[in-house]
């Protein structure tokens, strides 16, 4: 305070002439015309300036939310499409009544919008921690996509968290088929390119190129088919030769990786039921 | 102190009255308006508080205004030269004067100082004021010839008014 005190005895007369100019500009710019004119017009320009200014920081506050709904109405729109291709398809093949109502019940997929929180990028055994755990409906081994296509599995739920194994962990295997094809492998990362996975177990009849398109299969009950993986990339032989061993390029970037969404499937419950009873009923049995 | 005082102010009177009466009607060339009234804050003694430059100036600006019917412009240069002033005053100033009150003039300061002084304080006032009248740097060789000129009329003026001046208080004492 006295320092405050002691600028303004020194200083005082700084301020006695700010405000004389003040006054003088404010007669300067009221009665003169010309110069009033001027100050007018160069002050209405930098009113729209800063107008624009605050508009652009304001969208970009907003781009986070954006950003969430975009996801959101992408996975929508790739459910749709793959809907529509299905119905499509049916239709070329066959057109049953029943089929159609089966699929119809089947669809309608719940998604959670969720952060990812950890994200440990380029290491052997990857994984992710999302902010949504089981106080938010989430269970062991529900699928996680982004708006660039699959991210991984659920591995461990926590009340608020959760772990998820990602597709570039050496333990994931997701079941894949290619688009329109319907041969389908399981899609297993050597632990090199984060970029990169591999689909192995496809016959060597299959028509394959450079680009196609490798979806989820749907054979499981963690994730709707049809779901996008990613794009071939290159054709191999398997070590036994035997089959196709296709490099993938992932639609994902895990590293960059913010939003998702976790799939909570219709009637889960039920299919791992069936599941559990198949896997007691058949390995009870004495051999 | 009151006769320097009383002095000055009838030299600003003088200054103010010369101004609306004759030198407003000058325009050499279409170039050169002198602004001479500045020789009044040039004369100031050198004990002068900064707060009285600030405000003769000012008012003084106002008062021309009001002659020539340009408000606000000479007010606003006038007062930025009153903020300048005392330190291009020291700049100039002997160093050696000690506590004694100096009256700017070419005997006390010597010739050189002095007009250097004024020219320096006379060009920035010109700087000032033209460019506050012409408000746009879009003719730049226009602002700047008309700087120049009227620098040149108003110094000549005060060098006129710095011959007269020591004779008249000469006489007067």
């Amino acid at each position: 305070m006295y320092h405050i005190l002691e600028f303004l005895r020194k200083y005082y007369y700084i301020l006695i002439f700010i405000v004389l100019e003040i006054i003088s500009f404010w007669a300067l710019f009221r009665f003169n015309n010309y110069q009033g004119s001027v100050w007018l017009t160069s002050a209405n320009s930098t009113t729209a300036k800063i107008n624009r200014l605050y508009y652009d920081i304001a969208t970009y506050w907003h781009l986070g939310e954006v950003n969430r709904k975009l996801t959101s109405e992408n996975l929508r729109l790739q459910q749709e499409a793959h809907a529509l291709r299905e119905a499509l398809l049916d239709q070329k093949v066959e057109g049953t009544f029943l089929d159609s109502i089966t699929r119809t019940s089947i669809s309608g997929y719940q998604y959670i919008d969720a952060k990812v929180i950890v994200n440990s990028d380029g290491k052997k055994n990857n994984y992710i921690v999302i902010d949504k755990g089981a106080n938010d409906g989430i269970t062991r081994d529900m699928g996680v996509i982004c708006g660039n296509g699959v991210v991984g599995i659920v591995c461990i739920t926590g009340p608020r968290y959760s772990l998820v194994t990602p597709i570039i962990n050496k333990h994931s295997n997701i079941s894949c088929r290619i688009r329109g094809e319907r041969h389908f492998g399981t899609l297993q990362w050597d632990g090199k390119d984060c970029r990169y996975v591999y689909l192995d177990e496809i016959p060597r009849y299959a028509k394959i190129k450079k680009g196609s398109i490798i979806e989820t299969s749907g054979h499981s009950s963690v994730f709707p088919p049809g779901l996008y993986v990613g794009k071939v990339n290159s054709v191999n032989d398997s070590p036994d030769g035997q089959s196709f061993r296709l490099k993938v390029e992932l639609g994902t970037d895990f590293l960059t990786t913010r939003d998702v969404n976790i799939v909570i499937t219709p009637y889960k419950a039920e299919i791992d039921t069936l599941q559990l009873y198949a896997n007691r009923a058949y390995t009870d049995e004495p051999s | 102190m009151l006769q320097k005082t009383l002095s000055l102010i009838g030299l600003g009177m003088l200054l103010t009255l010369l101004q609306a009466t004759l030198f407003n009607h000058i325009h050499l060339l279409g170039y050169a308006i002198p602004l001479p009234y500045v020789y009044l804050l040039i004369k100031f003694p050198s004990n002068t508080p900064r707060i009285v430059y600030l405000v003769t100036g000012f008012l003084l600006g106002l008062i021309v205004d009001i002659f020539s019917n340009t408000p606000g412009m000479t007010a606003a240069s006038l007062c930025a030269i009153g903020l300048v002033t005392p330190w291009l005053f020291n700049a100039f100033a002997p160093k050696d004067r000690g506590e004694e009150i100096l009256h700017p003039s070419t005997r006390s300061m010597g010739a050189k100082s002095f007009y250097l002084y004024a020219f320096f304080i006379t060009l920035l006032h010109c700087i000032i004021f033209f460019c506050i009248e012409t408000f746009t740097f879009f003719n730049l060789q226009v602002l700047l010839l008309k700087i120049m000129c009227s620098t040149a009329l108003t110094f000549g003026l005060i060098f006129v008014f710095e011959h007269l001046h020591p004779r008249r208080s000469k006489a007067s004492s």
